[in-house]
């Protein structure tokens, strides 16, 4: 009980010998794991989102005004006969025009200037496979029955490809900030120990174990990942509680995350921080260990 | 207590610091380890609280094989061992008191036994009237006591002494070596390494002699000529 006293005193006293370093030390940890946090939680977010487009309208077929009832029923069996295909739905130009009288009440200035005769017929196409949509835009190419495809494939490819190189070019960042982290936290520990070096040489001099040395410098790391760790998550979970009611939320993205999500996140980080703190502690003692 | 076969020590880069000392010391005695500057008197302490290791033969030290000893037992043999250097080394920012109760506390002694041990040791090396000075207002005689006292605290079987009175002038190393005599005849065995002819001279204890890191005399009651 004596000596985790000991070890719980000396943490603290090394930790007031630089302050200054302490707090860089802990800011550089808690814009790294804040990186880290939200970068996964956005990830998380347009995956939900995509994947719920996913299972809607893959593509529409805009029919050709000149067709006829017969051509484009024959349009839809052909589809349907597709094994890519889960479903065929056609969608007549009255049906376009309440859905875009739907889509734009609150703008009913627009809704008084559209000529509803230009909204095309369509057929609108749920597959089985969402990733399959390129094979149906060439098959319908050419067809004259057709005016115009639309895929929303493109659109989540372009979209998943987007938060993609957001997440990498987040992660380079956020390990590039990490590793500064990591230098600082040796670097503070070594000049701890530097300080210390007499109270060291004492110590293994008593027949104190490397292991108890070791402890306050241990603890201090941990105690600084910890905290900036803590820090950024507390952060984390309060962006996501503000998102959910923001602008973005209501006009593009559902802002939901599951709670197992955020948690199995949460404790990944701690634990992370805890083993980050641990590395870090080792090598910045080290030298002063075997001097 | 102590026993030395064959040992020598070569430092990386060739240089000498022992070369085959065979030697053994009893518990209870009080040795004086003397020799020029250089002769090896550092390095044979040393390799008895395992700072060095040896290059070869064996060193035993309180019923401990110290050659074969894994670095992580070298706290175990530390613990048995009570370790003054010239340099007193005390913590600048500590009292008399807080230097010799912080390595009780380093021991895991608890508050009442560290108040209780440190003031015993304090009685011990008679700095009663320096409790609460702090290194810098204590005489050089008086850090040695400490020191000394600090090495105390984890009851030694065996005190090694590097040139505890190494800065301090004639008088102030009689108090010092009058103090380690007192400490033996409670039963710890003293090494204490000198090149002070006069302490040697006077006190006519064993003596083992090192010149260029050989062991070159061992006498029951030597002299340092």
């Amino acid at each position: 009980m004596n000596k985790l006293s000991y070890v719980i005193k000396n943490t603290f006293i090394n930790m007031r010998r630089n302050p200054l370093l302490v707090v860089a030390t802990m800011l550089a940890v808690l814009v790294s794991s804040f990186l880290v946090f939200t970068t996964l939680s956005g990830r998380a977010v347009v995956e939900n989102n995509t994947s719920r487009w996913q299972n809607g309208v893959h593509v529409v077929i805009f029919l050709d005004d000149r067709v006829t009832t017969t051509a484009h029923k024959q349009l839809q069996e052909s589809l349907e006969s597709y094994p890519e295909v889960r479903m065929v739905d056609y969608f007549s130009k009255s049906e376009a025009t309440e859905e875009f009288k739907f889509l734009f009440k609150d703008q009913p200035e627009l809704v008084q200037e559209v000529d509803f005769e230009i909204l095309p017929s369509s057929l609108r196409v749920n597959l089985n496979d969402p990733a399959d949509y390129q094979l149906i835009i060439e098959r319908m190419e050419g067809n004259p029955a057709v005016k115009e495809i639309r895929a929303s494939g493109e659109a989540i490819d372009r979209l998943l490809s987007l938060t993609n190189t957001l997440v990498i070019s987040a992660s380079v960042f956020a390990v590039l900030i990490a590793f500064a982290a990591f230098i600082l936290i040796i670097n503070t520990l070594r000049l701890t120990a530097y300080a210390k070096r007499r109270e060291i040489k004492i110590m293994k001099n008593l027949g104190a174990s490397s292991t108890y040395i070791r402890l306050p410098f241990i603890f201090e790391a941990i105690f600084e990942s910890f905290v900036g760790t803590s820090i950024a998550i507390g952060l984390g979970w309060a962006v996501i509680q503000y998102s959910k009611g923001s602008v973005i939320a209501e006009s593009i993205f559902d802002i939901t995350i599951s709670d197992a999500y955020l948690i199995n996140l949460t404790l990944g980080l701690i634990l992370s921080s805890i083993l980050f703190g641990l590395v870090a502690s080792f090598i910045g003692i080290r030298k002063a260990l075997n001097e | 207590m102590i026993k030395l076969e064959n040992v020598s020590l070569v430092f990386q880069g060739g240089s000498v610091a022992l070369s085959n000392v065979s030697t053994s010391i009893s518990e209870g005695e009080f040795v004086y380890l003397i020799g020029p500057s250089g002769s090896g008197k550092s390095s044979f302490l040393k390799l008895l609280y395992k700072e060095y290791f040896a290059t070869k033969g064996t060193v035993e030290v309180v019923d401990m094989d110290v050659t074969s000893l894994p670095k992580w037992k070298i706290p175990i043999l530390r613990r048995k061992l009570g370790i003054v250097t010239q340099e007193p080394q005390l913590l600048e920012d500590r009292t008399t008191f807080e230097n010799i109760s912080f390595a009780l506390e380093i021991l895991g002694y608890d508050s009442k036994e560290i108040e209780a041990k440190t003031s015993t040791l304090i009685d011990l090396v008679e700095l009663h009237e320096s409790v609460y000075k702090f290194p810098y207002q204590l005489s050089g005689g008086e850090q040695t006591r400490v020191s000394i006292a600090r090495a105390l605290a984890s009851n030694p079987l065996l005190l090694l002494c590097d040139e505890p009175t190494g800065n301090l002038d004639p008088n102030l190393s009689i108090q010092i070596v009058t103090l380690l005599e007192k400490i033996n005849r409670a039963g710890t065995t003293v090494l204490m390494a000198t090149h002070d002819s006069s302490i040697v001279n006077r006190r006519k204890k064993r003596v083992l002699q090192l010149n260029d890191g050989k062991l070159v005399s061992d006498a029951a009651q030597g002299r340092y000529i």
